[in-house]
């Protein structure tokens, strides 16, 4: 087991070094190095502290617009067209992510091609032109993407969507970083260049580059950057929501022949603390992502065959059902608890949300067992090394270490973690973050309407299978079926689809 | 980057051996210190569903073959890959399943062990598999959900009538519907495909080659030979265009899908060859037709090809979201004329050539991890059952010339071969 270590080591380490800038003030100039002899390929990442949360009030989805037409526009060098061109043999381009809190413009090339490819990279981030015919184009697509796909071509995303707003509602937080149909409707190119000019500026950086680069690439890389104009660091918002009371439901209502549920709560934990590994060994039990692991998949997947998987998180996980690992630049100062159920026949809906809260409460009222515990942490030790076994996904990782203020690596840290928690430590976490008492649910489903009266009269909810199942599955469905989900009297709202996003 | 015959690009030295019992073993070690990927590859897919009421079955079987054997019960398969910390899963697709793991290569023999162990005595009662039934019928629905599974259900439906690519790998609804009651066809179905005949072991990563090959004898040597071979009826040529008009219960931009039918996949044929290269020469980023209607006039989200290789002959497909469902015709027609052009006039050469060298370093550039490397091979394992064709391939398409993409356009790209299918969302 050694070697893993001995790997993580030689590669990974990070070096914040001191520039200054052309009129001698000293700048503090981050810099993220992950040297790969071996790579023929070099990553680089530009990490701006900026995000969907910077969003100006009405203008909701302006980071995310933002970043797409500088990685998806013309310079003022080329036109969309040219750049497409240009980079095509190469087989490379680059692309920007805005999160909540993070842009980060990426690229990776053969290293066969760094020459032509890197002035093209520099170009979009340095020299944007910001083309009406670009910015149309890709206005367009958002507004679409809240109109039409979120809405309607995936009920589990849309789902989760739904929860992530209801839980952060009227903080930065508080919508998608696609934005609002509104807010993106409202957005001018006058808006994108100001929100370029006050966000991408030399102050407001740190720099990624991974695998087979030269010393001197570095250099010049750093340098080049510096040619980016003068602003100051971007400053986060505070993310100040409302203590949740009770059990809190929105249901969306949308002729579907399936249900999808999440639920959560904030948790005041972020990675990087014990205590977030400790959860992470307990949540990993409860519902490790895509992994039949997971109890509640065994519970409500594997035992039943109501659904096709059922999981929890700690940390946000966007479009988990397109990825097996996590997502690296997601990184947020504010994190929920989260469980997933995908989508489940609509008959089936109150037994299923109620199998789930049950088992959420037995988890967090009798923690793992000593069994459970040595198996999950012994499960985790080795998952993890699948996390980034890529050079590219371990700067990602790089950069997100330097976010949550981590010395050292996360990864590195949550393998030594496994050997050092105990079973104390993660059902003392357990109590500490989790609860069953107040939570957001929500749930998008047809007749909305009958299932909030089923929900408030706390209606038995009988379940019978089409094909026979063990005996102890029956007699537990008697305790489900009647287990009281405690939700109060007009703690149950329904919205209609063409509602949301608005 | 012209190269000669002789060059491999494929840059990992491979050994392909075959046991006895006709078991193909393809191992590839590569510098990834302590990490190792091993790939299962049966050759058999959603094509092979040849009897009536049997569709989505080899999908349905990959779910089964997680639920155990007498020496490792489900529950204990679970835990152990629990154990290991493995990154295991499965999928199936038209022509093949793949069950692949990620792993510490400490743990390479334990793994051929279990993975040997289920796919010579897989043992599961019917209460498992009827409620395995309820999973699968589970991920239909999650599917259904997006219009592009409406299309491209009703894609296949309509443009096979007697081969098995009729159906989608999920299968027809009312057999997913009728799952629950084949649990003695599914017995039949492990003993008929699941044979070492049939199937092909990968191994990627950090380990040695003497080791695993001994590994995977002593495991692997007791399991009888006996595939059968599926009858599939072979679809007659088409002869007129097909199309229709499917109304998606939701909201959508309208999509639009133009096909051809293709051919099976045979490394020596250059229209097979050619027409991978057309896909994205015609409808890729660089393309006219995507500067026209995406950057410029931006009547259309998006236009792309997708021309891959198929064990028998399938679908060329060109696909594109409409924003103004007034401008269908218009796109359909732009797409057509697209395609004309490619048969009357030769591609300039520097466009061609560019493309070479993008296909060339977008392979080089996806093999950094034994995961990534072993998991684009099983769709040549599956058409070829070895490796030896990446490099072959990748030599063809070198020397395609532009009057060879002319000649594709011709031969493929006609009227009677076209299937059509608009779906239109409820706006």
């Amino acid at each position: 087991m050694t070697r893993y270590f001995l790997f993580y080591i030689l590669i990974l380490f990070s070096v914040t070094s001191m520039a200054k800038t052309k009129n001698g003030n000293p700048m503090k100039e981050s810099l993220v190095l992950l040297p790969v002899k071996n790579d023929p390929t070099v990553s680089l990442k530009i990490w701006f502290k900026a995000g969907s949360q910077n969003d100006p009030r009405g203008k909701e989805g302006l980071a995310y617009i933002t970043a797409r037409l500088i990685s998806e526009g013309a310079t003022k060098k080329n036109s969309y067209e040219q750049i497409l061109e240009k980079l095509f043999p190469l087989a490379a381009g680059y692309s920007a992510s805005a999160s909540a809190e993070m842009t980060v413009y990426s690229g990776r090339v053969h290293k066969d091609n760094l020459e032509v490819y890197y002035p093209l990279f520099l170009d979009g981030i340095l020299h944007p032109s910001f083309s009406q015919e670009d910015f149309s184009r890709i206005k367009d697509e958002t507004i679409n993407y809240l109109t039409t796909t979120l809405k309607y071509s995936s009920d589990e995303e849309l789902g989760k969507a739904v929860l992530y707003q209801y839980i952060f509602q009227d903080t930065p937080y508080g919508h998608i970083e696609q934005g609002t149909i509104s807010g993106v409707k409202s957005i001018t190119l006058e808006d994108v260049r100001n929100f370029y000019n006050q966000y991408y500026n030399r102050n407001n950086f740190v720099i990624g580059l991974a695998g087979g680069y030269s010393k001197k690439f570095a250099d010049r890389l750093q340098k080049d950057l510096l040619r980016l104009p003068e602003g100051t660091p971007g400053t986060a918002p505070a993310i100040n929501y409302e203590p949740i009371k009770g059990v809190n439901v929105t249901m969306v209502n949308k002729d579907a022949p399936a249900t999808a549920i999440s639920f959560g709560f904030p948790i005041d934990l972020i990675r990087g603390e014990k205590d977030w590994y400790a959860l992470a060994i307990a949540n990993s039990w409860l519902g490790e992502h895509r992994n039949s692991s997971s109890h509640l998949y065994q519970v409500i997947r594997e035992a039943r065959g109501l659904n096709y998987g059922d999981y929890s998180y700690i940390e946000n996980f966007p479009n988990g059902g397109q990825r097996q690992m996590p997502p690296v630049n997601e990184a947020r100062r504010r994190q929920i608890f989260e469980v997933w159920i995908r989508p489940v026949p609509n008959e089936t809906r109150h037994f299923v949300l109620r199998a789930a809260m049950r088992e959420l409460k037995n988890f967090i009222d009798k923690g793992l067992t000593p069994e459970e515990f040595e198996l999950t942490r012994k499960f985790l030790r080795n998952y993890v090394l699948h996390y980034a076994p890529e050079t590219e996904m371990r700067l990602g990782y790089a950069l997100d270490d330097r976010f949550y203020g981590i010395q050292g690596s996360h990864l590195e840290t949550f393998r030594k973690m496994m050997d050092q928690l105990t079973v104390e430590d993660v059902n003392q976490a357990i109590r500490k973050y989790l609860n069953y008492d107040n939570m957001k649910v929500a749930i998008i489903t047809k007749d909305a309407e009958g299932f909030k009266e089923a929900l408030e009269n706390n209606t038995t909810s009988p379940i019978t299978y089409s094909t026979p199942k063990a005996d102890k599955v029956y007699e537990e469905d008697k305790e489900i079926q009647d287990y009281k989900l405690n939700i109060p009297n007009g703690n149950i709202k329904i919205t209609n689809l063409e509602e949301l996003f608005r | 980057m012209a190269r000669t015959k002789a060059e491999k690009i494929f840059p990992y030295n491979y050994t392909t051996t075959k046991l006895d019992n006709g078991l193909t073993v393809i191992l590839v070690p590569m510098d990834s210190p302590g990490l190792t990927s091993y790939y299962s590859v049966v050759r058999t897919g959603s094509r092979d569903e040849w009897e009536p009421g049997k569709s989505g079955f080899a999908h349905f079987f990959e779910h089964m073959m997680f639920r155990g054997t007498d020496k490792y019960p489900g529950p204990v398969y679970d835990g152990i890959i629990t154990s290991l910390g493995a990154d295991a899963n499965a999928y199936t697709s038209d022509d093949l399943t793949v069950y692949h793991l990620n792993f510490a290569s400490d743990d390479l023999e334990k793994v051929i062990e279990l993975e040997s162990d289920r796919f010579q005595n897989l043992k599961y009662d019917v209460r498992e598999f009827q409620t395995e039934s309820g999973a699968v019928y589970g991920e239909y629905r999650k599917g259904k959900t997006s219009p592009w599974e409406v299309a491209f259900e009703k894609l296949q439906d309509m443009a096979f009538d007697k081969h098995t690519y009729k159906h989608t790998t999920i299968g027809f609804e009312q057999d997913i519907k009728d799952m629950p009651n084949m649990y003695d066809y599914s017995i039949s179905f492990f003993k008929r495909y699941y044979r070492p005949e049939n199937v092909v072991v990968l191994v990627v990563g950090d380990f040695k080659k003497d080791n695993a090959l001994k590994l995977i004898k002593k495991y692997y040597s007791s399991w009888k030979p006996g595939y059968v071979n599926p009858e599939i009826t072979p679809e007659p040529p088409q002869t007129a265009e097909r199309s229709t008009v499917v109304n998606y219960p939701g909201k959508t931009l309208p999509l639009l899908i133009v096909s051809y039918k293709g051919d099976a996949f045979d490394v020596k044929n250059k229209n097979i060859l050619s027409s991978v290269l057309v896909g994205d020469l015609a409808f890729g980023e660089t393309s006219d037709i995507y500067k026209k209607l995406v950057l410029k006039e931006q009547k259309v989200q998006f236009i792309q090809a997708d021309f891959g290789f198929s064990r028998d002959p399938k679908l060329l497909y060109i696909y594109s979201m409409v924003k103004d469902p007034k401008d269908v015709e218009y796109v359909k027609e732009e797409i057509y004329k697209t395609l004309a052009d490619f048969q009357n006039t030769l591609v300039e050469k520097q466009k061609l050539s560019n493309l070479k060298k993008k296909e060339r370093y977008s392979f080089l550039m996806h093999l950094d991890t034994p995961d990534n490397v072993a998991g684009f091979l099983p769709q040549f394992i599956t058409l070829t059952g070895g490796i030896d064709v990446v490099d072959e391939l990748y030599s063809g398409l070198d020397k395609i010339t532009p009057e060879d993409i002319r000649q594709a356009a011709r031969f493929y790209f006609m009227p009677e071969k076209r299937n059509v299918v608009l779906v239109r969302g409820e706006n």
